[in-house]
């Protein structure tokens, strides 16, 4: 495949991947509530909008409440799965791949159902409308474990741990200083969906969570799209602002990734 | 925990009910919590409302329409969580009046003295099965009238003043046939789809499709079957556009005139207002056939976990009192619940110039006034949304109608 | 380090490693669990105070539910005609990415948007797409001479445009995993068979494919798991109100999530039943599961 096809192709994707965005873009820059079919150029009326989201919900309050979720949430899930799943994948013990099996198979509970059963528990030891019942239950997960476990084995060279073996080191410092490095790639992209997949949670927040303050993001938005009349205008400014950090985020983390190339590429 | 909490719980129930929050002291703050779907216009009426309560705070919950009551169900379901107040729209009301326990009774607070402010059938409405508790207080009704485009008529030589449209249809047949007339001469759609049609003619009847014992009667009552038949016959000339409320296609065709008529309750006219801006002047509104209904409208509830349920009835009793209604109406458009008000000026002078300046105020007043009380069984949405779904089926070519009408029947025998 | 040390730090540390998950499971998962499984012995609606034992009538009912295996089916059509595509061509970007380009980080981020968008600007474009009446597609088709298509309301066609929504959503997703395992294959390998002649296509099924192996099997099980659970592009497809849950008029396009979701949410509160239909649910995705697993490992060792 020539280099020229190999740009207009990943374009083209991107061009797809970014369209639903732009329209948002387009439709939360307009002046109207109802959405206009021949509309393909933003237009002038996106910071009225803005103010109007600020005038209807408190929604810096969610923002902030959807950072220290999602931040707490990221970086428990890319620790906790990378120490998993480095034991899952080089550690020796009895019953690994029993607890493997174990864990890969609660990802495969449907999940709608669980909601009423979690609330009674939150009710019990009083966590409900606090932020604690939103992030402890999800500060490990067995995507992330499953997903570290998979990427560690194929990624992680057994000479180089044997190599730390025999100069003595702990399995502490194996992680901390051999395992770690050649994570970052995986443990990037990890942080990556988590990050994503806390920000949009939106059935359980919503349960759980009644007091405006407490809010997330997800659960501020929605009341943007209720009553007889949607205003799309208003609801998909919202949302797009509801996507800035988002960005961001993967602005940092997606360097990273190359950061990664470096290691592999030293390592290799 | 538990060993702790028992001893304390006991302590609770010997001294008085103020230690442990259920009633408060005079002086003391209460707030109340208010859980809405969507903008009620209630935000001007708090501070009217604190003014004259200093001791009341109120915190309004606002949630999205499907969310919000799968919320309040979870809430209610593991008898935690609800706000003091929850708002429930009438699609939802009966399967929770079926479930008075896990609401305070207003009788028991005094509402039993408020009865002939609203109409009987909404009153009707909050009351639980037996009559014994009534579980909520009404807001708003749907009214309901017609709709239809003068642009599209006037192609098709039919009348386009509003009085003289009406008169077209005092019955769902002449609807129809005026229905056929059209389609003879224009290529577009009737109505949009023929669900909401069946459903208002079925709710103009005396019985719905439930008897007073909660038995289904959707195979033997007469009015559910000859609606069901007015409904092929409507979609067999063509007149349906085939359209899914709510959809961005339904919103869509607002606005290119791809159908003549809707059913309209007094809400929608907003929705179309909104939706169809290009399309002002061409919108009118003629009463609807049959003479009568209502579609849509909410209650405002008190969950037995609410535990200031004086004040919390206080809140509503006086937030859906007549006088706040009207200002509601003004402010929003949602119609009152309240009959006095339908022969009060503010009321009846309301007209929208997006409609021709048509009265939609005196429309939707008379049309409200004239619903006769029916009784809605437990799972009344449900069996609507089954046989809006048969009705769909022939609408698409999927089914015939008999075979429509059969799987309806399994489907709702399945309702329990 | 002392000898008796370094021996239990060989032996404890793993334990300790794997243990933040079972904690965590232990205080939040298992109860749901147990607690669903009662429930479905039970026809339990979730108003009423009353829960009378019914012992096995819920799985019965269920089983002899039409509509649960017209569901069944649907999520296995949806799955198949979405997951095959959507792991081929997220290979195939991946692979793509996976060599010095400029705009690296700007190809990447792309990759991601469909993950960001909002549901609501999903749905409203989708129908534009898919639209009956004024829909894009439908527009082109006719100027190419061939007839419209109403997408929701045949069972073929739903089916496909609920596959090309979660394929637009997804793949740029996977690409991503399938990139970072990428790039830890050794370049040497790359330049060795360069200098063989070995082609792009011939380098990604000889070298890449069997190196990141552990990361396909993983894609492969996780998108089989969601794919079973697919939930809101069905939803979303049909409008999101009372037709996007039942799938459509003739429930075309029900999946097993949005019919759990109908007992359980709208259609009387049938808690019981719907706990039925998770247990049963879940017993589909650890046969679906396990069968991809096995399939994926065969397919390499026959290779």
């Amino acid at each position: 495949m020539t280099r020229r096809l190999v740009y207009l192709s990943l374009t083209a994707v991107v061009f797809f991947s970014a369209f639903p965005l732009y329209f948002s873009v387009v439709v939360a820059s307009s002046d109207t509530s109802a959405l206009s079919d021949a509309r393909l150029l933003p237009g002038a009326h996106l910071w009225d909008n803005v103010v109007r989201v600020f005038d209807t919900v408190p929604f810096g309050t969610a923002m902030l409440n959807s950072v220290l979720v999602s931040l707490s949430i990221t970086a428990s899930v890319v620790l906790f799965s990378t120490l998993a799943g480095f034991a899952f994948a080089r550690l020796r013990f009895r019953g690994r791949t029993a607890f493997l099996v174990f864990i890969v198979g609660t990802m495969m509970v449907p999940t709608q159902l669980g909601i009423i059963p979690l609330y009674i528990l939150m009710a019990k030891i009083e966590w409900t409308d606090s932020l604690r019942a939103v992030v402890v239950p999800a500060l490990v997960n067995a995507f992330g474990v499953f997903f570290m476990t998979q990427y560690l084995s194929e990624a992680l060279p057994k000479e180089l741990l044997e190599a730390g073996r025999m100069d003595g080191c702990s399995t502490q410092r194996l992680f901390w200083h051999v395992v770690l490095p050649v994570a970052r790639p995986a443990a990037s992209v990890l942080g990556m969906l988590t990050f994503l997949a806390a920000w949009n949670d939106y059935f359980w927040p919503l349960v759980v969570l009644s007091s405006p303050e407490n809010h997330t993001v997800q659960v501020t938005l929605s009341q943007l799209r209720s009553g007889y009349v949607t205003d799309y205008a208003l609801s998909l400014t919202g949302t797009v602002l509801a996507t800035l950090p988002l960005l961001v985020v993967f602005g940092l983390l997606g360097k990273q990734i190359i950061g990664g190339i470096m290691q592999g590429a030293v390592k290799g | 925990m538990r060993r702790v909490l028992a001893p304390l719980l006991a302590l609770c129930l010997l001294t008085s009910a103020a230690a442990c929050g259920s009633e408060a002291a005079k002086d003391e703050k209460v707030k109340l919590t208010i859980g809405l779907f969507g903008d009620f216009g209630f935000k001007p009426l708090y501070d009217e409302y604190k003014a004259t309560h200093p001791n009341i705070q109120i915190e309004e919950r606002v949630s999205e329409y499907a969310a919000h009551h799968q919320n309040v169900t979870a809430h209610l379901a593991t008898n935690t969580g609800a706000s003091d107040i929850e708002a429930i729209e009438v699609g939802y009301i009966s399967q929770f009046t079926a479930q008075p326990g896990k609401f305070h009774n207003l009788l028991d607070l005094g509402a039993g003295n408020l009865e002939g402010k609203f109409l009987p059938w909404k009153w009707q409405q909050g009351l639980s099965g037996d009559g014994k508790s009534l579980v909520g207080l009404g807001t708003d009704v749907g009214g309901m009238a017609m709709c239809y485009r003068n642009d599209l008529f006037a192609q098709a030589g039919l009348p386009t003043d509003r009085d003289a449209v009406s008169k077209l249809w005092p019955t769902w047949a002449d609807y129809v046939k005026v229905g056929k007339e059209f389609k003879a001469k224009r290529p577009e759609a009737f109505f949009e789809s023929s669900g909401n049609m069946f459903r208002a003619m079925v709710e103009q009847g005396s019985q719905g499709v439930y008897d007073k014992q909660n038995n289904l009667v959707v195979d033997s009552n007469p009015g559910v079957r000859a609606a069901w038949d007015t409904s092929v016959d409507a979609i067999n000339a063509g007149m349906s556009a085939k359209l899914t409320a709510w959809t961005p296609e339904w919103t869509a065709a607002f606005e290119k005139g791809s159908f003549a008529t809707i059913v309209c309750p007094a809400w929608m006219t907003s929705y179309i207002q909104t939706n169809a801006k290009n399309a002002s002047g061409k919108w009118d509104v003629a009463a609807v056939p049959g003479g009568a209904g209502s579609m849509g409208g909410t209650h405002l509830t008190l969950p037995k976990q609410g535990r200031h349920p004086k004040e919390a009835y206080e809140l509503i009793s006086w937030l859906t009192a007549p006088a706040q209604q009207a200002k509601v109406f003004k402010a929003t458009g949602n119609f009152p619940s309240a009959p006095e008000l339908y022969s009060s000026p503010d009321i009846t002078g309301f007209t929208k110039d997006f409609f021709n300046n048509a009265p939609i105020g005196r429309i939707f007043s008379d049309s409200a006034k004239a619903v006769k009380p029916q009784y809605m069984g437990p799972r009344t949405g449900d069996v609507f949304t089954a046989i809006g779904s048969g009705l769909g089926r022939i609408e698409n070519g999927q089914q015939k109608p008999d075979e429509a009408w059969k799987q309806v029947l399994s489907d709702v025998a399945k309702l329990k | 380090m002392s000898d008796r040390l370094y021996r239990w730090d060989l032996r404890a540390s793993p334990y300790l490693y794997i243990a933040p998950f079972f904690v965590l499971f232990a205080a939040f998962g298992v109860f749901p669990l147990l607690y669903t499984a009662w429930v479905s012995l039970h026809d339990w609606t979730l108003l009423s105070d009353e829960h009378p034992f019914v012992g096995v009538a819920n799985y019965r009912e269920l089983f002899g539910d039409p509509y649960f295996w017209n569901a069944l089916g649907n999520t296995l059509s949806i799955l198949v005609l979405s997951t095959v595509p959507q792991l081929l061509f997220a290979l195939l970007l991946a692979h793509l990415l996976n060599r010095p380009l400029r705009g690296q980080t700007f190809f990447r981020l792309g990759l991601l948007l469909p993950n960001v968008t909002s549901v609501v600007a999903v749905a409203v474009i989708f129908s534009q797409l898919f639209g009956r009446d004024f829909g894009l597609i439908n527009a082109i088709l006719e100027s190419l001479g061939a007839g419209r298509i109403d997408w929701q309301n045949g069972t073929a066609s739903s089916h496909v445009a609920i596959a090309t929504m979660i394929i637009w959503q997804w793949t740029g997703y996977n690409s991503l995993i399938y990139l970072a395992a990428m790039k830890a294959v050794p370049r040497d390998l790359y330049e060795s068979a360069t200098l063989d002649g070995a082609t792009g296509l011939q380098q990604l099924t000889r070298i890449t494919i069997p190196m990141i192996r552990p990361t396909i099997i993983f894609t492969v099980v996780v998108s089989t798991i969601y794919g079973l659970q697919v939930f809101a592009q069905p939803q979303l497809f049909g409008g999101g109100g009372p037709t996007g849950i039942t799938g459509g008029n003739d429930r075309q396009f029900q999946t097993l999530s949005l019919y759990l979701y109908e007992h359980a949410f709208t259609n009387g509160f049938q808690f019981g039943y719907a706990s039925a239909t998770a247990w049963v649910m879940f017993a589909v995705i650890v046969l679906g599961a396990g069968l991809n697993y096995l399939f994926v490992r065969k397919i390499r060792s026959t290779s």
